[in-house]
Parts: C-alpha cells; sequence; structure tokens
C-alpha cells in the first residue's frame, strides 16, 4: 500500500500542472459546500436538535470522507473499463489480492489534499463551537466510526461497479450510488423520518458521515453504536464475497 | 510440467444484427450463442522444454495461455501446471508462473522501469540480494542497463517489451508464458529479445511456451511446435518433421544453361516455379534421386540443389486444416 501511494504520488507529480489543477478542482467544489454552512449560520436556523456549529461538524466530516473516498475513487471507475477491455489480466496473476491490487492501486492525492486539511478544521472548529466534550473517549469513538465509515464507503460503493464483470456497462447504476453520496451533504436529521430509516438501515449511507458526530453528541443508542460497527463488517463481506463470485464471469478480452 | 487433458473453453455471447433496427430488437429479445474457442487439447511440457504454440488469428492461442495461467476458467478438461490447477489461482502456483503479452502492459506508464520492477519485488517477496543481481544481469543481457530510470512513456516499443520481459522475470518463475513478445517490433529489438530468451532458457532451464506469428521467432527458439487451428490441435511434434506429416516432399532447384520449356519440366514433377534460367520442381523424397538422374541427363544443368519444404509453408498448410494430425 505504501509503494501504491508513493508510486502515485509521483505519477501525479510528473504532471505538476494536471495535479494542481486536481487540487483547485477539489477546493472549488469544498468551497460550495462552505457556502451551505455559510447560508446556515447567516440564517441561524437550527435542524432539529442541530446547531449551525454541529452542522459545520457534519458537513466537515462529509467533506473529510469525501477526501478519503475520492483517493482510491478513480480505481472504482476504472474498474468497468478494465473488465470490458481484459486489463485484468496481468493482475490476475499476481500473488496478492486481486481485489485490492485493482482497488487500492491509484490513489489520487490532489484530491484527498484540501478536503482533508478544510474536513479537519471544520470537524476540529465545530466540535469546539458546539462545546461537545473533549476526552479519550470522545475522540476514540468519534475516530473509530470514522474508520467505520471508511471501510463503509469502499465496501458499499464498491458493489455497482462490481456489477461491471456481469453486465459490463454500469454507468446508469454508478450515477445512482454516486447520487445517493451526495445525501450526506447536509445532516440526515433534516430529512423525513422515514427516509432516515432507509438511509441508516437499508442503504446505510447516513451511516457514514452521520454515525461520528451523533456519537459524540450522545444521539447513538447502544443499538446504533453496534449496527454502526457492524454493518461496515456486513457489506466488507458482502463485496468480498460478490467479487470473488464475479470474478468467475471475466472473460478477459481478445488481444 | 505442464499437462493438458481435452482442455475445452466455450464463451457464450449474443447475436447482433447490424444496424439501429437490430440494436432496437436487442433491447427486448437477444439470441445467446455459444463460441467454442477451444476443442478438446491435449498436450504435455516437459520442464526446461521451450514449446512454440503457433496457428492463425483466433485459433485459440491466447485463451489456452490464459487458462494455463489462471487468468480464466476452462468450461472443461483437465490441467495441471507445477502440481497446481491453474484456476485456483494459489499464491504459491502464481510464484511460480509468469506471463508477458505483447500488447499489454503491466508497467508504470509514467515512472522509470525501475520502479515497477521495485513494485513487483515487493509483490513477490524477492529479497534485496537476489533483485539487485537480477536486475544486473538481465538489464545487461537485455541491453537495457542505461535505460532503467527513464520513464517507460519515453521508451520506444523495443525497450518497453524488454523491459516487461525483465519485469515478468524478477520473481525467476519456473515457467513463462509469452504471448507474441515481439509483435510489431523491428528485426533487430526481435533479435535480441530471441537471443536474451535462448539464453535465459538455457540457464535458467525455465519451461516456456511462447506463440508468435514470425516464424523466425519460432526456428530459433523452438525444437517442438504445437499448432492448434480453430480450437483443434493439428500437430505436435518437432519442426523439422512437420515435412515428414505433410507427405515427406523436397524442393528440386535447377538451373540450366538454356531455357527449357514449361512442357518439358512437367514430364519430371510437380513444377512449383519456371524461368528462362531454370525451375523449382516439388518431389516426393523417395523419387529425388530418379527424378535428378533424369534431369542431369535430358538436359543442359549448371547446378542444382534439393531443399525442404519452407516450413512456413508447411504451417499454412497445418493453418489451412489441409492436414490433421496422424
Amino acid at each position: 500500500m505504501g509503494v501504491f501511494a508513493k508510486y502515485s504520488l509521483m505519477s501525479a507529480l510528473e504532471y505538476r500542472i494536471n495535479f494542481v489543477a486536481g487540487v483547485t478542482v477539489e477546493m472549488g467544489w469544498m468551497i460550495i459546500k462552505l457556502l451551505y454552512v455559510a447560508v446556515i449560520y447567516k440564517a441561524g436556523t437550527n435542524i432539529g436538535i442541530l446547531t449551525p456549529d454541529h452542522i459545520l461538524l457534519f458537513v466537515g466530516t462529509y467533506v473529510l470522507m469525501t477526501g478519503i473516498y475520492m483517493l482510491y475513487f478513480g480505481n472504482f471507475v476504472s474498474l468497468p473499463g478494465m473488465v470490458q477491455q481484459g486489463e485484468l489480466d496481468l493482475y490476475i496473476v499476481k500473488p496478492v489480492s486481486l481485489q485490492f491490487l485493482v482497488t487500492m492501486r491509484r490513489l489520487d492525492f490532489a484530491f484527498l489534499l484540501p478536503d482533508f486539511v478544510a474536513g479537519v478544521a471544520m470537524i476540529v472548529l465545530g466540535w469546539h463551537l458546539a462545546g461537545l466534550p473533549v476526552g479519550v473517549v470522545p475522540i476514540v469513538g468519534f475516530l473509530f466510526f470514522l474508520v467505520c465509515g471508511c471501510l463503509l464507503t469502499y465496501s458499499m460503493f464498491l458493489l455497482p461497479y462490481i456489477l461491471s464483470f456481469w453486465i459490463i456497462s454500469v454507468g446508469g447504476i454508478v450515477d445512482i450510488s454516486n447520487a445517493l453520496w451526495d445525501f450526506n451533504n447536509m445532516p440526515s436529521m433534516m430529512y423525513g423520518k422515514w427516509f432516515r430509516r432507509i438511509g441508516t438501515y437499508i442503504l446505510p449511507v447516513f451511516v457514514i458521515t452521520n454515525f461520528p458526530g451523533l456519537f459524540l453528541m450522545g444521539e447513538l443508542s447502544v443499538w446504533a453504536c453496534a449496527w454502526g460497527a457492524g454493518v461496515p463488517v456486513l457489506f466488507f463481506v458482502l463485496s468480498r464475497i460478490l467479487w470473488k463470485f464475479s470474478l468467475k464471469k471475466y472473460s478477459s478480452a481478445s488481444s | 510440467m505442464i499437462m493438458v487433458e481435452n482442455l475445452k473453453k466455450e464463451f457464450t455471447y449474443y447475436k447482433k444484427m447490424t444496424g439501429i433496427k437490430g440494436s432496437l430488437h436487442n433491447i427486448f429479445h437477444r439470441e445467446s450463442l455459444t463460441k467454442e474457442a477451444v476443442r478438446d487439447i491435449s498436450f504435455s511440457v516437459e520442464s526446461g522444454e521451450m514449446i512454440g504454440f503457433l496457428g492463425p488469428n483466433g485459433a485459440g492461442k491466447t485463451t489456452t495461455l490464459k487458462i494455463l495461467s489462471g487468468i480464466l476458467y476452462p468450461t472443461g478438461g483437465r490441467i495441471e501446471v507445477d502440481g497446481f490447477i491453474p484456476w485456483e489461482r494459489k499464491n504459491e502456483f502464481k510464484r511460480r508462473i509468469s506471463i508477458v503479452m505483447g500488447q499489454k502492459n503491466q508497467l508504470w506508464w509514467d515512472l522509470p522501469a525501475s520502479d515497477s520492477f521495485y513494485l513487483n519485488k515487493c509483490i513477490f517477496g524477492v529479497d534485496d540480494g537476489s533483485y539487485r543481481d537480477i536486475i544486473t544481469e538481465l538489464s545487461e543481457l537485455l541491453d537495457v542497463k542505461e535505460l532503467l530510470n527513464v520513464q517507460v512513456r519515453r521508451l520506444s516499443l523495443g525497450e518497453r517489451m524488454k523491459m516487461e520481459i525483465l519485469a515478468a522475470l524478477i520473481h525467476r518463475p519456473d515457467i513463462l508464458f509469452l504471448d507474441e513478445p515481439t509483435i510489431g517490433l523491428d528485426i533487430l529489438s526481435q533479435k535480441k529479445i530471441r537471443e536474451f530468451l535462448k539464453i535465459y532458457n538455457e540457464q535458467w532451464k525455465t519451461t516456456v511456451i511462447i506463440t508468435s506469428h514470425y516464424m523466425a521467432d519460432i526456428e530459433a527458439l523452438c525444437d517442438r511446435a504445437v499448432i492448434i487451428n480453430q480450437g483443434q490441435l493439428v500437430y505436435d511434434g518437432k519442426l523439422a518433421d512437420m515435412n515428414q506429416v505433410l507427405g515427406k516432399r523436397k524442393l528440386l532447384s535447377v538451373k540450366t544453361s538454356e531455357a527449357v520449356d514449361i512442357g518439358a519440366w512437367k514430364t519430371f514433377g510437380m513444377v512449383r516455379e519456371v524461368s528462362a534460367a531454370g525451375a523449382v520442381l516439388e518431389v516426393p523424397q523417395e523419387k529425388v534421386k530418379e527424378v535428378l538422374n533424369a534431369v542431369l541427363s535430358e538436359l543442359q544443368v549448371d547446378d542444382f540443389t534439393v531443399t525442404e519444404i519452407p516450413i512456413e509453408e508447411s504451417i499454412a498448410r497445418f493453418y489451412q486444416k489441409e492436414v490433421v494430425m496422424p
């Protein structure tokens, strides 16, 4: 993984202007997200029990998670093409996990960099302004749910791309899954009860960016904590099973 | 080392009618078809052997190599490679084989080849000492020592192919599959790669299966050829014996001091070429002496030679499926 990270950064730095452009585009995207928060501050409205300070924390978590997802997102995007063109051939014969090799070989630091810096800053600021508890348990718990969120993001959003082994062209399905990601733009509390339940227990996108903040606020029941820790494992196992099963469908391509 | 028994591979696809009408029709109804890429192929390869795997485009060569290296699952048959079943894709198996495909690359495009070598070193768990030795030895043999630190995108096709081969050998595989390693290369690069493979095979006793459309590759490297056509095995034996299977015929080239009418040549045997200076006749091996005597006694002969039928020609006849192995 370390070597991949190093090589990806080295490759990216071969094209300096492109790297800078990547950083700039991601910063532009981030500023739009910041504007939402600015509007909320300006209006001074609360969403349920969430003050604008809480919302800053939630949006910060979303920005940070987006940066981490974007770090390896390019690999997901290139998977259908690799399946179609038979480019998995030379990866299959390597004695390491093919799923790891294919989904983690290129890491995009141009996207991670601005999101990471801004996300962490927003989290720290929101945490402080909202007067949320600071201590070992809140910090470890928050980080724990962040890690769970990362695993869940990877596993859940990989699933539609794995379908490319079966149906080759997955553009439409992938668009739907990307739209799901954007539901996390704002805290889940702004959505209706049923919508929130679906997004937490059926297609658990809300778990990714809401659980760390909700844990800090003491809004997670023991059951919800167990769900937040278990569902990433569940989805990871699911992605492994589907990956292995789908690989049997791989038919390479003429060369 | 490699044992293949009744290997079968079928691909399913659907029929596509031409035009937009066909495309619309396809949305609602798709007729599924099956293509047999490989049909009942059996052969075996001894340890350290280097065999040429030949056949026209679409014969099933690459498919067979992909099954042997574990990339594809077969539809039927039994295969053992170095004691492993390839499609189980065990890591121990992957450490023993390597595959190079002339039209696919594993090197990182924007980085020097040496970085990709290092990545392979990490993936295959090669220790530092052997890694250094391998790079030094092979880069010298392939004549690319000066290019190790040049970005792959700046290398020529020939240089890149040499690097691809080097990358595939970092872990010293027991078995090497080469799928058209010289495709599109100039004559000098082809020759260099051939020489390298010959030395490498002799020195390391690596088992090699190579496919190529260039006969020079096969003639220089392999004693034995396996020929497949339309997914079926049509020949398995020594390159030199191919002619025997095709009816033991020889070419008799005769130069005469004066022009001879084609009709006169035809009385000696099958005429393949004729000119004012002489002719080339194709005659059965056992009749060479008899025909030669007749030619020498009846014509003013300046010079003559007796040769085998060129190997390309024999192979072409196997490709056209004029003959099937006895």
